[in-house]
């Protein structure tokens, strides 16, 4: 028993024990369901019988799902190339001397979105974009002389209402670590650039977008995954999987109607790989060519 | 280790009060600040079901649903069933949950063999996907059906069974009919009583359309009843021979070229929510958009709850066909739910016969009728003038004719759109309720390009 | 002087216009489902979301029926509050004990964990859904909170958020504790976790609304109706066999209510903990 008590303390072997929790974690419930969900994307679970890569062939050939890939594909760009700058602009306003006093209120009110579950957010958004003239979407529209859209049944409006929500949840967080990111810029830089006699555009171009790079690196990462993988909001938004055109259709809304729905379930893990393939690749990627690997690498070693 | 104690202690204070506050402003009512006491108070409590503990032994049984009203309605059931058989008692235990969560709770509980309950409603547009494989995880009915076969729909049977198996219950039959808003087609000169045949039909739209400016009836984008309906009138199919989807024959394409036809004429549109079964289209409906629907029969619940200025306006008919002279179905059953008993359940056997009896009874039906609105798939009340005609039902009253005169005038032809247990009937109907009609109706693609089309799509999926 | 003060307040004021033009957008979609929880269901279903305010049609109603107790409405709230901190304080607890592994020490195989925390960054939750439940029903944690808890318990994301916080930490620190001569876990909890307090107000919120919003994995392992959460039960009013909508909206805005509270309560905090977290890179 002491052996083993001081084994543990021993500062060699403290670091394992500190990193057991997650190894352990990781191997059950992450590699191990990994690996069954590679194992069954090689079977036709409805026949059970193994298939080999003919799942996988299948999919690029199925114009559903390649549609599917097209809207998250399509979605993900979208909230990449609003929820960037946007909340940098919002951010740099905030930490502005000039709302010094106002921007905690600010803050709070913007960060209300994120507290509503998709489940209520989506429903709101539903019924505010109703196809009939009373919604207040439509009624907005009439105000200013437009005429009443079917927002949910087209495709181009419906993205919309699909960014719109993504951005009305998250525009307060990224504002949130955005703001994070700008003050832990040192003062004296700003000070520094306007005795030089830069304005406040060029010290936001030259100062404040090159040093919260961090931040865009870490918001990007996770808005490019939760872009990818987004089924909840659009199964709010038409109460289902299944919309018209299919216009709503996401990779995982097509990997739950195929394993879930249609309890194709081989099939489905084959999406789910393919799913997870191009989630890392993007990522992985994109952590390299902003040096955020290498950086944990110089900093280590 | 203080500092972590510290901070578990600030952050469960911070949550207590916060539970507090919740419970505080609830303690108008009497049980929610009970914290203890959870069972207790999902017995009192309306929406969480379980039924009263039976005197003397009893199995227990838990049973999903998606259909809030279904809840009441087997334990009533389920509580006569206990009076009659004492030896075989059972106490049921209720989950309701949302449609598509609870279809792919059960869907994953029966992949992985775990976790699923011993009785529950499937619905119709889903039951294939769980008939379709080698390993089916529903249990066969056919032994338990037995007794009430000689008085039920065999048809309802059907669209639940696979290889000479059963394996759900049906309800009600959903016998397709027309919904007309007399009131309106006064109005406008129309009686509707004269529409017999699809012309008919086109025609009576047309005059309504050239007397008020107003739509006649609805094309539908999101789902397909009628589409369905002229189909089997037909005698056409969604499948060809050999079972494989066949989106491009002759008589699919000819209903959907009529169907052109009559959005051409301007008193055909298709409708807010895409089909009479939504929540949009009971608004549109209730404000007289429209004068007529033609939707299976189960819709009259849903012009007692949400289309209530209607009351005493709408009129339920026979469908029309495409010649009186016509041989085949005259109306089809739509829609439905089958009851189905979980293979793998220890009381699977029980569960069979119990929930034979809480649905396809008589007893069941005269309760399927007055509570729920629906068409029994006993047929046995439906000639029994005492309660189909009973002055304090609901749907007596709400509605100008006798609910079941066009229910008896169609009944010895109701067919069946056979094609519902095809493994590819989900991919179809998916196909057709969010693509082809949308491309036909919506976006004006002519009607053999849609079908061909996604005829295409649904062929993707057959290996 | 003069005229930079005048220039300045004449900025003070755009800026303003600004955010409160994004705060008025912003508050929208809640004041109109504020307004919507005091009409009935029937007419939302009607009419759609708008901001009519008609007072003959409104009343306290809905909110008559969330407070008579005659719905499992409550009982979800306190469901959903247990699960939130059961799941904020564990994955808080064990992130922690993981980030400061990676943080503090030099091992072996050290850049492949940490880059396998990069990886399960990515993984699709939906991905591994149906061999996970699986994986619970056979170890029978079915319809239990521990099964909702503990895959998520070393949050890849969080690990990642806390070693980057404690990368800017003072070695000295860690070296005064040896000399001291406490051992490795006592330096972790007397010296490097108070020092963590900003971080973990930071990771309090972003758990805390997930765990609060968090509906796809708890609808599977969850089977019965009085352990439902608040996400699921306000799921289960919208089926459209018996719509429930006027409990549905003003349960929907009563569900914002206590994480808000929350937030304003860690809102210094959560600052603060970002600033010098991970973003820094």
């Amino acid at each position: 028993m002491k052996g083993i008590k001081k084994f543990i303390y021993n500062q060699k072997v403290a670091p394992y024990v500190f990193i057991l929790p997650f190894v352990l974690s990781v191997l059950l419930f992450w590699v191990v369901p990994i690996i069954q969900g590679i194992n069954l994307s090689f079977y036709n679970t409805l026949q059970e019988e193994f298939v080999g890569l003919k799942n996988y062939a299948k999919i690029f050939t199925d114009k559903i799902f390649l549609k599917a890939l097209y809207h998250s594909v399509r979605y993900t760009i979208g909230t990449l190339v609003l929820l960037l700058p946007l909340p940098l602009l919002f951010a740099t306003m905030l930490n502005s001397k000039l709302t010094e006093k106002t921007a905690g209120f600010f803050k709070s009110i913007y960060f209300i979105p994120a507290l509503t579950s998709v489940v209520v957010a989506g429903t709101i958004f539903r019924l505010m974009f109703g196809e009939l003239d009373t919604s207040l979407a439509n009624q907005v529209l009439n105000a200013l002389g437009g005429s009443s859209i079917k927002w949910l049944k087209m495709d181009w409006p419906s993205y919309f209402v699909l960014l719109l929500l993504a951005c009305w949840r998250w525009m307060g967080v990224n504002i949130l670590y955005y703001l994070a990111g700008l003050q832990s810029i040192p003062a004296d830089l700003y000070e520094a650039a306007s005795i030089d006699g830069a304005t406040k555009f060029q010290q936001f171009t030259r100062i404040s977008i090159p040093l919260v790079k961090p931040t865009t690196v870490y918001v990007m990462t996770i808005s490019i995954y939760a872009g990818l993988s987004m089924y909840i909001e659009s199964s709010m938004l038409w109460t289902g999987n299944n919309s018209p055109m299919n216009i709503g259709l996401t990779i995982v809304g097509y990997l739950y109607r195929q394993g879930i729905e249609k309890r194709n379930m081989g099939y489905a893990c084959a999406v789910g790989m393919i799913l997870l393939i191009i989630v890392m690749v993007i990522n992985i990627l994109q952590l390299i060519s902003n040096g955020t690997i290498q950086v944990g690498k110089k900093k280590e070693g | 280790m203080k500092k972590i104690l510290a901070l578990i202690l600030s952050m469960a204070m911070v949550l207590s009060l916060l539970t507090a506050c919740g419970s505080s402003s609830s303690t108008t009512s009497d049980s929610s600040t009970a914290t203890a006491d959870t069972s207790a108070e999902s017995d009192d409590s309306s929406d969480g079901f379980v039924m009263d503990e039976p005197e003397g032994e009893y199995t227990d049984l838990t049973v999903w649903t998606f259909i809030e009203l279904h809840q009441e309605f087997y334990i009533d059931m389920a509580e006569k069933w206990n009076e009659e058989n004492p030896d075989k008692q059972v106490r049921l235990t209720l989950m309701n949950m949302d449609y598509d969560a609870m279809h792919n709770k059960l869907s994953i509980a029966l992949e992985s063999g775990t976790g699923a309950p011993d009785v529950v409603d499937i619905e119709i547009g889903k039951f294939p996907s769980f008939i379709n494989s080698t390993t089916i995880g529903l249990y066969d009915l056919s032994e338990a059906i037995e007794p009430y076969l000689d008085e039920i729909v065999e048809t309802r049977l059907e669209i639940y069974s696979k290889d000479d198996s059963v394996y759900g219950y049906p309800t009600h039959v959903g016998t397709t009919v027309a919904f007309y808003n007399v009131e309106l087609l006064e109005e406008a000169g129309i009686d509707y009583e004269s529409i017999e045949t699809w012309d008919d039909w086109k025609e009576a739209g047309v005059a309504y359309y050239e007397a008020t400016g107003k739509q006649f009836s609805c094309l539908e984008t999101t789902a397909h009843w009628v589409v369905n309906l002229m189909l089997v009138q037909k005698g056409g199919s969604y499948l060809d021979e050999d079972g494989n989807p066949n989106l491009t024959s002759d008589e699919l394409t000819e209903v959907l070229n009529f169907l052109v036809e009559c959005q051409e004429t301007g008193a055909f549109s298709p409708m807010p929510g895409g089909q009479p079964d939504s929540d949009e289209a009971y608004a549109s409906f209730n404000q007289g958009d429209y004068a007529c629907q033609i939707m299976p029969f189960w819709q009259t619940s849903r012009f007692t709850n949400y289309m209530t200025d209607l009351s005493g306006k709408i009129a339920i008919a026979t469908v029309p066909r495409w010649s009186t002279s016509d041989t085949t179905a005259w109306t089809i059953g739509g829609g439905g739910t089958g009851t189905a008993v979980v293979a793998s359940s220890e009381n699977a056997e029980l569960a069979a016969e119990v929930f034979a009896y809480i649905k396809l009874s008589s007893e069941a039906s005269v309760d399927i009728w007055n509570v729920l609105g629906f068409d029994p798939v006993n047929t046995e009340i439906w000639t029994d003038t005492e309660i189909t005609e009973n002055p304090d039902n609901a749907f007596v009253q709400y509605f100008v004719n006798s609910p079941f005169d066009a229910l008896l005038e169609m009944s010895d032809s109701i067919g069946a759109l056979s094609d519902q247990n095809s493994a590819y009937w989900s991919d179809i109907t998916n196909e057709i309720s969010t693509v082809t009609l949308e491309e036909i109706f919506e976006n004006g693609t002519s009607v053999e390009d849609a079908l061909q089309s996604s005829q295409d799509t649904v062929m993707t999926y057959v290996s | 002087m003069k005229s930079e003060k005048k220039s300045n307040l004449i900025q003070s004021i755009l800026i303003h216009i600004v955010l409160i033009i994004l705060a008025l957008l912003v508050l929208l979609p809640i004041y109109a489902i504020f307004l919507a929880s005091f009409k009935p269901g029937g007419l939302l279903v009607q009419y759609g979301l708008n901001l009519e305010i008609d007072f003959s049609v409104m009343s306290f109603d809905n909110y008559a029926l969330l407070f008579s107790g005659s719905s499992d409405y409550w009982i979800w709230f306190r469901n959903s509050l247990i699960i939130t901190a059961i799941s904020v304080v564990c994955t808080l607890a064990v992130s922690a004990f993981v980030a400061y592994g990676f943080a503090a020490y030099e091992f072996k195989f050290k850049q492949a964990a940490f880059l396998i925390v990069l990886l399960i960054l990515s993984v699709p939750f939906e991905v591994i859904m149906l061999p996970l439940y699986k994986q619970m029903s056979n170890w029978g944690l079915m319809d239990s909170y521990v099964a909702i808890v503990l895959p998520f318990v070393a949050h890849a994301s969080t690990i990642f958020f806390f070693r980057q916080y404690l990368l800017g930490m003072p070695i000295e620190l860690i070296e005064s504790g040896r000399i001291d001569g406490a051992n490795e876990y006592s330096i972790f909890l007397r010296l490097i976790v108070p020092i963590m307090k900003p971080a973990f107000a930071a990771m309090a919120i972003l758990n805390g609304m997930n765990a609060w919003n968090n509906y796809l994995w708890p609808l599977l392992v969850i089977s019965s109706n009085n352990k439902y959460t608040l996400t699921l039960g306000l799921n289960t009013l919208l089926s459209p066999y018996g719509n429930n909508y006027s409990l549905l909206l003003v349960g929907s805005f009563f569900s914002i209510v206590p994480i808000f509270i929350l937030f304003v309560c860690f809102q210094k905090y959560f600052i603060e903990g970002m600033t010098a977290g991970a973003v820094k890179g």
